[in-house]
């Protein structure tokens, strides 16, 4: 791909194309679309390697899981694939929507959600389970870029920080009740596009501080959420350090090179969730440290990536869309890989794009749809 | 489009992007540091730990070594069977396990029920399940059924040397006899198998590792002789319902070196079914398992007793030793002696009278032996009795040894002394005896009476041949030639003439012992030869314990003895000799006693 040639498309794009729904040729950023394609493929490959057996256990064929999480990656891709030409200014005219609509969806769940894990947070859809909460981080994304673009001026005060963000806190309180867990993301990428798009670091600290100490104030309330402190720092002790354990064991086993792929032990039964939030567990016995550093380098180019699409971006808009993708992606990343090594206290978090999950898995590929579509109008290097 | 602002506003801090990322960038690090940590600098902690959760060990039976007499005839043998145990977790149908197991088992439903929901990794049933019953049990593939192949001990002469091989118990353990003295030669080292298990503990199929095999027990080589052990316990069998006695024994050993070739302790018990009582201990008293020691227990290790006239063997060894006596000295015996306020009879009511220390010896005449016994002392006594082992346990290889019991040296009164001196007032184990005797007749050699000859693998070949301790200098060798020349005596003119057998030279002594309390009118007969006399080679010991009507040592003992000498003399390739010509005057001699 030549560098100039592109740009120079890409501005004679934003020239002929700006208001178009959907940008046609163009720059396409092909090194993202090959990291997203080698992460997706690999977590097709270790959601069989986790969850064949417990396929196998509940009377399902060995390949269940994998075979549904690769349809979901195949619509997945399409998805992107067709989100990336569209014109990503349109979402402007739909942030307020969004929002709305993912208020309406989080508290639809109280209703007619169904439980699973002991927290109700799907609504059925037919033969597939949709979690609302999924919607809403695109929809934080895009209201939350909008509205710092717009309403740029209200970010130069406390009372004007509490306006901008007053209806994501209410979706991020909806979901929190249920899902502390995503509650955590959203509320990592409201602060994130802020702390880019706000000309003063001052509110900013004043904001984080209120939000860091509103979030160990709810671990310390909220009874399980304390032990679970417990547990994250007495592993061994703790009655609900079994699942922290397991996964160190796993991690322990693989040692530099692992067990070999589909060799792992601990996901017979031992690893709950083997699949699912514990699949970098599954990934660290079966490929070892060299495994575990390659998927970490793997992330770390893809945001790399996405953070020069960022900078590139022609408006802020897109570079606070990008902004907000990576907080997306990041904030999961660094919690799951924190989580399943102990780093952090346990909290269940799906690792990106090789989680088994459907839904997730979807949206993750629509919003990097949506950072694709920045690309294909990004500005030339100054 | 309608709003159109963004394209002219361009955020200039941007660059925050890069803090994020940054941050980002930095937790990896830390989580790579801490993968490094676990998987590295841990791992093997960590690996180990899950080893722990993930595998579970099955151990592999090792083989038990066989037993042999010193022909390679097999004495002790193992015969497959399996063991039967269940596993809670992997239990599908508990009440189908549970039935199944109790049919075929034959065992109480309640007892397996108990067993089988017990919430344990593995709960045995059964051990020593019959081959085939398992195999039947196998087939039918109960979930957390587990059938298991193992050895079980086999014996099969049964009842032969019983109180010697001893047996083993559910475990192939050593339970009494030579089966737990040598139990570490003969158990092995068992192997074990590491099996990969899910979290219900249900075994993943071919992640089995870390086998390690079994290592086969050593195999054992006695010095019993199958021939003379089961010729020695049909004759002691035979004098045990002549006699109507309590039990006979009859131990044969090698006097130069202390190999037992037999030793028949009668009723003997059947090795293959050891918690069956035998008909002789069902008329004991107390409960089923004191019965069943005193079943296996060996009397002539385990148990003392008076050894009466047979001790004047030791006595009259220490006087010559001592210089005190010689052959010829002359004594009287008018049928009694009178030692300090006490008048000791001798057996001979009528009296002895004249007679030289030989015939005194010839005729086990009390009164001479209670002389020689005052002119030895109570301290050349005991020095002499110190130094023919009878302080000390034999170091027989075999468990329960009986230690002796006598007066403390200090305390020996002139009364006891005399007393001593023909073999009453203190107790020693038959064995104990035999060990003395020997010492005296072959040289002066203290030697240790064992069973072990060889430890062999399993293709036979030598390992470690069994040495043990030999004491030289018991007594002179002067003395002992003098005691081999008056034992023969005792039986070629004396009380023991019923233990002749023509062609050989025999030596000997008669004993007929009380049993404690006096008065009580049990005895035990015994007599205690040799052959040949001028060279001995084996040393017999026949003791019948409680007989009925004629209890004389010399009169039931020494023929039984007799019969054994001539069985075995010859199968032990000794020639008869060719002198044949005085004898058949021994039956003057059979009206003595003693």
């Amino acid at each position: 791909m030549d560098r100039v040639e592109a740009t120079n498309s890409s501005q004679k794009n934003r020239r002929t194309l700006n208001n178009s729904f959907w940008v046609k040729g163009g720059y396409f950023d092909y090194q993202i679309l090959f990291i997203i394609l080698v992460i997706v493929l690999f977590g097709v490959m270790m959601v069989y390697s986790s969850s064949s057996y417990r396929a196998v256990v509940n009377g399902l064929d060995s390949a269940y899981f994998a075979k549904r999480q690769a349809i979901f990656a195949a619509l997945g891709i399409v998805v992107m694939i067709v989100t990336s030409k569209v014109n990503y200014r349109y979402y402007q005219n739909f942030s307020m929507l969004l929002m709305y609509m993912s208020i309406a969806l989080s508290a639809l769940v109280f209703v007619i959600g169904t439980a699973s894990h002991g927290a109700t947070r799907w609504i059925p859809l037919g033969p597939i389970h949709f979690q609302p909460s999924e919607i809403a981080k695109p929809a934080i994304i895009i209201y939350m870029a909008h509205a710092c673009v717009t309403q740029s001026s209200l970010l130069n005060s406390i009372k004007g920080i509490i306006r901008l963000v007053f209806l994501p806190a209410v979706c991020v309180v909806l979901i929190g009740k249920e899902n502390l867990s995503t509650a955590i993301v959203c509320f990592a990428i409201i602060v994130v596009i802020m702390f880019v798009a706000s000309p003063k670091f001052l509110n900013l600290l004043i904001l984080g501080l209120v939000g860091v100490s509103a979030a160990a104030a709810a671990i310390m309330l909220v009874g399980y959420r304390g032990d679970r402190i417990d547990a994250w720092l007495h592993p061994e002790t703790s009655e609900n350090g079994f699942q922290t354990m397991q996964s160190l064991y796993a991690i322990g086993s693989g040692g530099l090179f692992g067990r070999g792929l589909g060799e792992s032990i601990q996901k017979m039964g031992f690893l709950p969730e083997s699949h699912n939030d514990m699949i970098f567990s599954v990934i660290c016995e079966e490929l070892g440290l060299f495994g575990a550093i390659g998927v970490i380098i793997l992330f770390v180019i893809l945001l790399l990536r996405c953070r020069y699409v960022a900078n590139h971006s022609p408006d802020s808009f897109g570079g606070l869309l990008c902004t907000g993708v990576i907080t997306h992606i990041a904030v999961q990343f660094i919690i799951n890989i924190g989580v399943v090594t102990n780093t952090i206290p346990n909290t269940g978090v799906t690792l990106p794009f090789i989680s088994y999950g459907g839904t997730s898995l979807v949206f993750l590929l629509l919003e990097m749809g949506i950072v694709l579509g920045v690309s294909r109008q990004m500005r030339p290097e100054v | 489009m309608s709003d159109n602002k963004s394209n002219l506003f361009v955020v200039h801090n941007m660059h925050r992007l890069s803090f994020f990322i940054g941050f980002v960038i930095l937790f990896s690090l830390v989580v790579i540091g801490r993968l490094i940590n676990l998987m590295v600098i841990e791992s093997e902690k960590y690996a180990g730990l899950a080893t722990a959760i993930q595998e579970r060990e099955r151990s592999i039976k090792a083989r038990r070594g066989l037993i042999y007499d010193r022909n390679g005839t097999c004495l002790a043998s193992n015969k497959p069977v399996c063991s039967i145990s269940v596993i809670h977790s992997q239990i599908t149908d508990a009440e189908i396990v549970i039935k199944t197991l109790s049919e075929k088992l034959d065992m109480d439903e309640a007892e397996i029920r108990k067993r089988v929901e017990k919430v344990s990794s593995r709960e045995k049933i059964k051990s020593n399940v019959d081959k085939e019953l398992a195999d039947e049990i196998r087939k039918m593939n109960l979930d957390g059924v587990m059938v298991d192949d193992d050895y079980k001990r086999y014996y099969p002469y049964e009842t032969l040397a019983s109180k010697v091989i001893g047996f083993t118990g559910a475990d192939n353990q050593g339970i009494v006899g030579i089966e737990v003295w040598y139990d570490e030669v003969l158990a092995g080292t068992n192997g074990s198998i590491n099996t990969l298990t899910d979290a219900k503990g249900i075994e993943v199929e071919n992640k089995a590792k870390n086998r390690v095999e079994p290592i086969p027990g050593n195999n054992l080589v006695l010095t019993l002789d199958v021939n003379i052990q089961s010729y020695a316990e049909s004759k002691a069998m035979e004098v045990l319902q002549k006699k109507s006695a309590k039990r006979v024994c009859i131990i044969v050993m090698n006097p130069q070196n202390g190999e037992i070739y037999a030793l028949a302790d009668v009723p003997e018990y059947n090795l293959n079914k050891p918690f069956e009582l035998n008909t002789a201990s069902e008329d004991e008293t107390g409960n089923t398992q004191d019965k069943l020691n005193k079943m296996w227990r060996c009397f002539c290790i385990s148990d003392t007793y008076e050894p009466g006239s047979a001790f004047k063997v030791v006595t009259a060894a220490a006087a010559l030793e001592e210089n005190v006596v010689s052959e010829n000295d002359g004594f009287y015996c008018p049928g009694y002696r009178v030692v300090d306020d006490r008048r000791i009879r001798c057996h001979k009511v009528s009296g002895h009278g004249q007679e030289t220390f030989k015939e005194g010896i010839m005729n086990s005449c009390n009164p001479v032996f209670m002389d020689v016994g005052a002119r030895l002392g109570a301290t050349n006594f005991y020095k002499h009795l110190r130094a023919l082992g009878l302080f000390e346990k034999t170091g027989v290889d075999l468990p329960g040894e009986a230690t002796s019991i006598f007066h403390k040296e200090e305390n020996v009164k002139t009364v006891d002394m005399a007393v001593m001196s023909f073999g009453q007032s203190f107790q020693i184990t038959p064995l104990q005896l035999m060990r003395a005797v020997s010492a005296v007749i072959n040289g002066g050699k203290l030697v240790t009476p064992h069973f072990g000859l060889y430890i062999t693998d399993e293709n036979n070949n030598i390992i470690e041949k069994l040495e043990y301790e030999e004491k030289e200098n018991a007594i002179s060798a002067e003395t002992s030639e003098k005691m081999k020349y008056l034992l023969d005596a005792v039986v070629s003119e004396g009380t023991g003439g019923k233990a002749y057998v023509e062609g050989y030279n025999i030596g000997g002594k008669t004993a007929t012992s009380q049993k404690l309390p006096r008065g009580n009118g049990k005895y035990i007969a015994s007599f205690v030869g040799f052959a040949p006399s001028d060279n001995p080679q084996v040393l017999t010991l026949v003791l019948i314990d409680e007989p009925e009507g004629v209890y004389y040592g010399g009169t039931i003992a020494a023929p039984v003895a007799g019969e054994v000498f001539r069985n075995i003399l010859p199968y032990m390739g000794f020639e008869k000799s060719v002198v044949e010509e005085e004898k058949k005057s021994t039956d003057v001699f059979i009206d003595t006693v003693y």
